[in-house]
């Protein structure tokens, strides 16, 4: 039986902390020291294809490899300027020495289910040296490294102790060590044994601190091979993305990310001059004045002064993120965390932006909507297409979502075609394919692998930004007409955070009829009405509490907005609402009724909704037009609110002309006299013809018509219809 | 001690023996003139346990870094502003820096619309002036003069109340840290130690903004309101028991549920959504701070103990609720309205509350 073997000497082992400048500084310097004939890198050897590109390209960028077959599987294996495998990679191409990947292949990595969760705290395994910095009490690990680990001058010496420590952390730690760990570094042994066939001289292996202890020694080969057996197996296509520090503080690709990763960058641009924390405050005071925010020198000065006492205090060698920020905020922000923010993006995340070369393979998004229109059989075309499609079947229903999402990623390949009406599954596109969309699409890629996934980023990152009820109501339609549940519910949110905010009771109400739409056919797309339902109500609750407020002491032209907002409103309730929110707008459409210095035109029209409804009988509505017209001002405004756009309904509705008919034959004459004009310019809105209609009504009814019932004052009417005559005679 | 008990005892007298031990217990590098190590004064403000055992009260609950920051800022001889809406605890942190650092808290400038230079330069004894023309001994010092004389922290309440232009008599002293007395023709220098800890508050109307010259020679630290539910719940219910206490109050301290009740009500309406996260609200345009949250509980108290059961109940609260969060009738009438309906209502166990809540509304 054999026995395990030690690693021979000739293999230097770096364990290292993905993207810690610290770890960075020694791998090159070990680099340099034992000039390795080969370079091992922690990352799949699938992307060792792409590794000549090195030399095009300008971190921070990823490698990105996908499943051929399913560009969804994909995952991103990020590199900044201050990453260690970066250092190693460049380093090997500049001094013409191989470098491989020698992890686990992607083709079984891709296989696992996505392992992190964001919620957990970072594991050891994920971040052993992070974890030992905590330990020793420190909240930057990069600071422990500077401060405790590197005063350690032979590169060397530094990789024996970080081994060392990783030995005593697994022990503590071994719950950590799942399966998955234990085939990766099944792989990673394989990998070595084949490198050190295949050379004569040093190897140097660069790979996360956690791995170390378990390469220390070579098990027989047999063993690691039947650790690696059946694994899956599948075709694996990558490229080299352009990535951004802000990505890079995401957690992404493997293990969690940097949260500092412009800090990083700045400590290991420094590194050699010493000078961090001075430059860094330099550099802040700069990115404060480009704001035209006052910091001068003397209070970078004071800064330094107040970020080295912190570190004095808390016992700490040098400051480190934590004691500048605070710094920064008390002396060169005043307190105010508005600039420091600035700082913080521009600073301690950054906003570098890698580059890619040109000579880059396509995009997954790309392969994915490629795949997409071979499913869906939708060839891009250059020339204009007309299609129809039913919701109803499945393809065409896909198909509407494909458009719909490429529409929200910038990329309009089909305009939805509005001037035919075909009902609530149906739907009209034009289908036209220009170059440029390629360009959009590039664009588009860094908020996704699939069509889906950027969609489903760019919405919920719309609906996070959305400001006004309007956007948000725009935003959620799109997400229900795109049919991603997790936008939905974002713009959902968004709504209810915008709609608290809004102090326009009629931006609330008039986000309502095309929520109101939504509603009523999100069932065809997927979407459960009533969690639109839900927001809806809410919507109306608050601007129904607004309504009576906004409508007070406006002028005309938000006047008109309320009347359109209440009509809008009224509509999308009867459509979409439950009989709870129906009262709840009804009590509001009461209480704008009541109020007596409303403005007259929504005012009116909440009268003739309440009657409508037969919340108001005619008898209150006879009052009110009555006192509307008692009151000099504003009383054309009531009218024309209460009758406008029903020239129609005022002809065909026995009870409304009934109203109109009983309070302008209530009046006594000195009143009726008053009140013509105001009944000349209410109907002087409705068209000629509709003024014919209404006169013909007019003389019908007094002909004895179907109105007649009970009471019935032959002169009353003689005058009533003498005076419409005259009214509506001018017109006629 | 015989002497009468006063209202209200200065921290160093109040906290005598905790100091005494801290500075005792303390093996730390001192700056010069300070009674113990910035370490120890951290210590002091937000407690803790000395190796011998003595327990050190918690003056101030919150953020360990900001305190670290306030006494760093006087480790280096800057000035300290300590900036926040009102009630956040900024005069109590800088009487207790103070009274930990110098041993002194009463070195205090208050800041109105009435303070005057001399209030911060020096004035003169008049009666002496007269009588035997200017002299070192006819001038009265401030106690921003007796701080720099003897080294040691001078507090500044209310900066931003004084007028501009007292205001910016500060600006020679912080920068120069000298006090010119031209009749004199002499100079009052500040010794090691001196150093001014200043608070401002910048919500209520009424002040005069700083200048960014004056501004530029203090470190700013904001104080936040509490930061948890449970800080902020432990804070109102000590104060106002302690009120209670002082203020002879015949009802019992409030039950630990309606003082909870009232802090969130506070918190939620200060964040602009509810603790769940699930519903967002309008924030109402008054400060809501942890000491109106104070004042809403004592008020309560005197309410039930003079007039109800004793016992604390919904109806002691609306009241104090109502005037404390609606302090313009419009705007704050609605965001409480909105409140009331979309989220006291909808607490099962918060009915009574509503129904007095609204009965006061009508």
């Amino acid at each position: 039986m054999a026995r395990d073997q030690p690693l021979p000497t000739r293999v230097t082992l770096l364990g290292i902390r993905h993207h810690g400048p610290g770890s960075a500084r020694m791998v090159a310097a070990a680099l340099a020291a034992v000039r390795p004939e080969v370079v091992l890198i922690e990352g799949p050897p699938e992307g060792d294809a792409l590794l000549p590109h090195v030399p095009d390209l300008t971190p921070p960028v990823a490698l990105l490899l996908h499943d051929e077959a399913e560009p969804a599987r994909a995952a991103f294996w990020p590199f900044a300027e201050f990453s260690p495998e970066w250092r190693a990679m460049t380093w090997a191409h500049a001094n013409g020495v191989p470098v491989r990947f020698f992890d686990l292949p992607a083709a079984a990595s891709l296989d696992d289910p996505e392992p992190e969760s964001p919620d957990d705290e970072p594991k050891a395994a994920v971040d052993p040296l992070g974890t030992l910095a905590r330990a020793a009490g420190f909240d930057d690990p990069e600071r422990w490294w500077e401060d405790v680990v590197e005063h350690h001058t032979d590169p060397r010496d530094l990789a024996e102790a970080v081994a060392e420590a990783m030995g005593a952390l697994r022990e503590e730690f071994a719950d950590q060590v799942d399966a998955r760990t234990l085939r990766r570094e099944a792989a990673m042994r394989q990998n070595v044994r084949q490198a050190l066939k295949d050379v004569e001289g040093p190897i140097a292996v660069v790979a996360g601190a956690w791995h170390v202890p378990a390469l220390r020694t070579l098990p027989p080969a047999s063993v690691d091979a039947a650790a690696l057996k059946g694994l899956p197996r599948r075709k694996v296509s990558g490229t080299w993305v352009p990535w951004s520090h802000g990505r890079l503080a995401a957690s992404s690709g493997y293990g969690a990310g940097v949260a500092s990763p412009g800090w990083y960058a700045h400590l290991w641009e420094c590194a050699e001059r010493g000078d961090a924390v001075p430059r860094w405050f330099a550099k802040a005071c700069a990115v404060l004045r480009a704001e035209d925010l006052p910091a001068s020198t003397a209070s970078a000065v004071e800064a330094v002064r107040l970020a080295d006492a912190l570190a004095a205090m808390r016992g700490r060698p040098s400051p480190g993120l934590s004691e500048v920020m605070e710094a920064a905020l008390a002396v060169l922000c005043g307190g105010d965390a508005t600039p420091l923010r600035l700082v913080h993006e521009q600073l301690v995340v950054g906003e570098r932006l890698g580059e890619v070369g040109e000579d880059v393979p396509t995009s997954p998004l790309a392969a994915d909507l490629a795949r997409l229109q071979r499913r869906l059989r939708m060839p891009a075309g250059a020339a204009v297409k007309q299609v129809r499609f039913d919701l109803r079947k499945d393809t065409d229903r896909e198909r509407s979502k494909l458009l719909r999402r490429l529409e929200v990623l910038d990329v309009p390949w089909g305009t939805p075609d509005t001037t035919r009406t075909l009902g609530t599954f149906a739907e009209a596109w034009q289908l036209q394919w220009r170059p440029e969309f390629a360009v959009a699409l590039a664009v588009a890629a860094r908020h996704g692998t699939t069509v889906e996934a950027a969609a489903r980023t760019v919405l919920i990152t719309r609906a996070a930004a959305a400001t006004r009820v309007v956007d948000a109501a725009e935003a959620l339609g799109q997400a229900v007409g795109c049919e991603i549940p997790e936008a939905v519910a974002a713009s959902r949110q968004a709504l209810d955070r915008c709609a608290a905010a809004a102090t326009d009771a009629l931006e609330l109400l008039s986000a309502l009829p095309d929520l109101a739409t939504t509603v009523r056919y999100g069932s065809v797309r997927g979407t459960d009405p009533e969690l639109l339902r839900v927001a809806l109500h809410g919507l109306l609750a608050r601007g129904a509490v607004g309504l009576p407020l906004a409508c007070r002491g406006v002028d005309e032209d938000t006047a008109e907005r309320a009347v359109r907002a209440v009509e809008g409103a009224d509509d999308a309730v009867r459509l979409a609402a439950d009989d709870e929110h129906r009262d709840t707008w009804q009590r509001a459409l009461r209480a704008l009724v009541a109020m007596p210095d409303a403005h007259g035109l929504p005012t009116g029209r909440a009268t003739r909704l309440l009657w409508e409804t037969g919340a108001l009988d005619s008898d209150e509505v006879a009052t009110r037009l009555h006192r509307a017209v008692s009151l000099a001002a504003g009383a054309t405004a009531f009218v024309a609110g209460f009758l406008r756009g029903s020239a129609a309904l005022l002809t065909a509705d026995p009870r409304l002309f009934g109203v109109v008919d009983e309070w302008l034959t209530g009046l006594s004459g000195a009143d009726f006299a008053a009140a013509l004009p105001l009944l000349r310019r209410a109907v002087g809105e409705f068209s000629p013809a509709e003024r014919r209609m209404l006169g013909d009504r007019v003389k019908g009814s007094a002909a004895g018509g179907a109105v007649a019932a009970g009471d019935w004052d032959e002169e009353l009417a003689a005058r009533l219809v003498g005076h419409v005559r005259d009214l509506l005679g001018a017109g006629a | 001690m015989t002497t009468e008990p006063v209202l209200r005892p200065a921290a160093e007298q109040q906290y005598a023996a905790e100091l005494a031990a801290l500075a005792a217990a303390d093996d730390r590098p001192r700056p010069p003139r300070w009674r113990m190590s910035p370490q120890a004064v951290v210590t002091y403000v937000l407690g803790g346990t000395l190796a011998d055992g003595t327990v050190i009260t918690p003056k101030y609950v919150g953020d360990r870094r900001l305190v670290e920051v306030a006494v760093g800022t006087l480790v280096t001889d800057r000035a300290l502003l300590l900036v926040g809406v009102p009630g956040t605890a900024k005069s109590w942190l800088s009487e207790h820096i103070a009274a930990a650092v110098s041993g002194n808290s009463m070195l205090v400038v208050q800041g109105t619309a009435g303070t005057g230079e001399d209030q911060v330069r020096y004035g003169w004894n008049y009666a002496r002036l007269i009588a035997e023309g200017p002299s070192e001994a006819a001038v009265v010092a401030s106690p921003v003069m007796t701080g720099m004389r003897e080294g040691a922290v001078v507090r500044v309440e209310e900066l931003t109340r004084m007028p501009a232009e007292v205001q910016d008599s500060f600006i020679t002293i912080l920068s120069e840290k000298t006090l010119p007395i031209p009749e004199l023709g002499i100079q009052v220098q500040a010794v090691p130690g001196f150093t001014v800890i200043a608070t401002a508050n910048d919500r209520d109307r009424g002040v005069n903004q700083m200048s960014s010259a004056l501004a530029r020679r203090f470190n700013t630290v904001v104080l936040p309101p509490p930061a948890t539910e449970d800080d902020e719940v432990e804070i109102v219910s000590a104060r106002a028991a302690q009120l209670g206490r002082a203020l002879q109050l015949p009802a019992e301290p409030p039950a630990l549920e309606e003082v909870r009740r009232v802090v969130r009500i506070f918190r939620e309406l200060r964040n602009g959504s509810t603790v769940d996260g699930r519903t967002q609200l309008k924030k109402p345009s008054g400060s809501l701070s942890t000491a109106e949250a104070i004042s809403v509980v004592t008020s309560g108290m005197a309410l039930a103990g003079h007039f109800g059961s004793g016992t604390i109940t919904a109806d002691e609260l609306a009241s104090g609720l109502l005037g404390a969060v609606v302090k313009d009738r419009v705007s704050d009438t609605a965001a409480w309205q909105e409140y009331l309906e979309a989220v006291v209502k909808e607490r099962a166990e918060w009915r009574d509350l509503y129904r007095a809540c609204q009965d006061l509304v009508g």
